[in-house]
């Protein structure tokens, strides 16, 4: 069954403003640079980035678009993408402080046991059931049989589980530890530092450790701070998020970007009708998250690998719309 | 002599709230007609269709304040969002509208809920309370070092990957649905092996219990099992929360809607707690993709039969034209 069940018919009084515009490009770049450009204008006729959002599909359809903002200097943040916690430095912070609480999280210990030079699977796994034989929640002591760097590791744990008190020591004793193996580990660690700092920043305001890791565990913060730190320097920032990101936010100016038929619905989705009504639902939260400017574009001639076809039409929950719905729109370029 | 009498409890029973002379909030101005229903319907079940933009946030604000007018102890309201964030907003929202009583007000995640819960009870299904939260990387690592062990990685027969893998196992829990049919449904390839994952997926579930790891789908499934296992507790909590909200109920999953029922309903299938109001929007379900179904909020009357429909239709977003549109999308959806 796959009908809304609860009929009911939206309507508003706030005055109509402008119609919603279904713009045509005539490739993926063009739609791009249509964007850019509308953007720029909505924002000299005093509507600010951050009342502005362009939303999409699935996260890889922005990707031309946010190279031109970049070139055009217009700042954006994206949501929808890698979260802060997913990111490996991140997860190995987290991996130390949750063997203190709880001695028996292998997945824990196995991630940290790894980043040692030289500990391999197998012996990762001899050190684990070594501490899981132990029978204690003091795992750490006497390890003398081990080499000096799983030593090393151990003192670490010890002197954070009973010596230190706050989140914020505990973490900022094992970053002390942690520095060298990120820096090897990472190739890219100049820009994910930021990242750790927000940790620290994040342990700060915590009392405890078990409260700081449910807190991560259950909703980790948005986004890493690479993310977040925009082309620009403005506080002003544009919104580019996936429409299951967007869920329950508003701006006055939206655009939806791909709304192409094998795309925005995918072409994957469209042979089963309850994926398909779940596009619909997609496009219907899309469309509602505007306040008074609502332009939905798409680019012709994109090859799909999946079908082996050009797609060229609009999505299919567009069409038929007349123009007293939507004003339809072609992009032409000035010579 | 002047008396003071005494009243008795109105806590005692159910539904004898005593409605105050006067409140101290004019509910009747600052609401509209269909909002002040859902706000001033405190008693059975009540299904409230939010469409986008109709205040629905601003609805939930609202009853909160009025149930602790009412007289309603804070501690015994409970408010389940979709995002932890939502819940803090909204009760920080209610003590700004009404007073700093309202942020008594136990708001949260299913997945926080269970949380606060299981670290009470947890012993009493073979956990420990400092058990550690794995999130969906940790868990694919978890299936990944089972794997491993079992010795699936070197067979000959492609076996999927551990992101596959636990794709699987997660959907078949939180949609209540056989391995063999998520199989056969979105991996048919795979179905030659389902000996083995089934396999895995078994070991996964004993591994986590004997290292004190809970996934983010044990966490709900243990709170079922706990409430099944135990009916003193469950009584004891549904005793506890005498109201209860859920907001985004057509983004919830099978096993959310479980939980919702064992809180209001007792095993024989009365109810224990009939204070039941769920908000959300059929119209806005997209996460399938993440187990939740919108069957929830459309047999949401069938599982609870006295329930009122309050339907929010009024929107205060967009504009008219921006409405039309997306009113007709929906229209076109296959009857």
């Amino acid at each position: 069954m796959n009908r809304h069940k609860y009929k009911k018919v939206l309507y508003s009084k706030k005055p109509s403003g402008s119609m919603p515009q279904l713009v045509i490009a005539d490739n993926e770049n063009v739609q791009s640079k249509f964007v850019v450009q509308k953007i720029l204008e909505l924002r000299e006729e005093g509507i600010p980035l951050e009342e502005i959002a362009v939303l999409f599909r699935s996260s890889y359809l922005s990707f031309d678009l946010e190279i031109e903002l970049t070139k055009a200097n217009i700042p954006f943040v994206k949501y929808g993408g890698f979260k802060f916690i997913e990111t490996a430095h991140i997860k190995d912070l987290i991996a130390y402080l949750r063997v203190t609480e709880n001695p028996k999280d292998v997945v824990a210990w196995n991630r940290i046991l790894l980043l040692i030079d030289g500990i391999g699977p197998r012996n990762a796994e001899k050190i684990i059931d070594g501490i899981l034989h132990h029978q204690s929640d003091r795992f750490w002591v006497e390890y003398h049989q081990y080499s000096d760097k799983v030593r090393e590791l151990f003192d670490l744990l010890k002197e954070v589980a009973t010596d230190l008190k706050t989140p914020s020591e505990k973490v900022d004793r094992i970053q002390a530890y942690y520095n060298a193996i990120f820096k090897k580990v990472y190739d890219d660690w100049r820009r994910r530092e930021k990242d750790l700092e927000m940790f620290y920043a994040i342990a700060e305001r915590y009392k405890d450790v078990p409260s700081l890791l449910t807190d991560l565990a259950l909703e980790p913060p948005n986004e890493s701070v690479s993310d977040v730190v925009s082309p620009g320097k403005e506080n002003e920032l544009l919104t580019l998020s996936t429409i299951h990101s967007a869920k329950g936010l508003e701006w006055k100016a939206v655009f939806i970007i791909y709304a192409l038929d094998g795309r925005f619905p995918n072409s994957r989705a469209v042979d089963d009708p309850e994926e398909l009504e779940e596009e619909r639902r997609l496009m219907y939260v899309a469309c509602t998250r505007a306040k008074e400017h609502l332009f939905i574009t798409y680019p012709i001639n994109i090859y799909d690998r999946d079908t082996g076809t050009v797609l060229s039409k609009p999505s299919r929950f567009l069409e038929g719309l007349g123009e007293n719905l939507l004003d339809q729109w072609v992009i032409t370029s000035e010579e | 002599m002047k008396k003071y009498e005494l009243r008795k409890s109105v806590f005692g029973g159910n539904l004898h709230l005593v409605t105050p002379q006067r409140f101290l909030i004019n509910y009747q101005h600052d609401l509209n007609q269909s909002q002040y229903e859902a706000v001033t319907s405190v008693n059975g079940p009540h299904l409230v269709i939010a469409g986008a933009g109709t205040g629905k946030t601003r609805t939930i604000v609202y009853r909160v304040a009025y149930l602790v007018e009412l007289g309603v102890k804070p501690q015994d309201i409970l408010l389940l969002t979709f995002t932890r964030k939502a819940a803090q907003e909204m009760l920080r929202r209610a003590a700004m509208l009404l007073d700093s009583r309202c942020e008594s007000v136990a708001g949260g995640t299913f997945h926080s809920f269970a949380n606060s819960i299981l670290r009470k009870y947890a012993q009493l299904i073979d956990y420990e309370s400092s058990f550690t939260i794995l999130d969906q990387g940790d868990a694919e690592d978890t299936i990944n070092l089972i794997r491993t062990r079992l010795r699936l990685d070197t067979r000959e027969i492609r076996f999927p990957r551990k992101e596959t893998l636990y794709d699987i196992h997660s959907k078949s829990v939180n949609t209540l649905t056989p391995i063999h049919d998520i199989l056969a449904k979105e991996y048919p390839h795979y179905l030659e092996i389902e000996e083995e994952i089934q396999n895995l997926s078994s070991k996964y579930e004993v591994y986590k219990q004997k290292h004190n790891l809970m996934d983010y789908d044990d966490l709900l499934v243990n709170l079922i099992k706990l409430f099944k296992k135990r009916e003193d507790i469950r009584n004891l909590i549904s005793t506890k929360y005498k109201y209860i909200m859920v907001d985004e109920y057509q983004d919830t999953n099978r096993i959310q809607a479980e939980i919702i029922r064992l809180l209001a309903m007792k095993p024989d299938g009365t109810y224990s707690n009939e204070n039941i109001l769920v908000v959300g929007d059929d119209a806005q379900s997209i996460y399938a993709f993440r187990g939740a179904t919108i069957r929830n909020i459309l047999e949401f009357p069938e599982t609870f039969p006295k329930c009122e429909i309050i339907t929010l239709e009024e929107n205060y977003r967009s504009t008219q034209a921006i409405l039309d549109v997306a009113n007709e999308i929906l229209n076109r959806a296959k009857e």
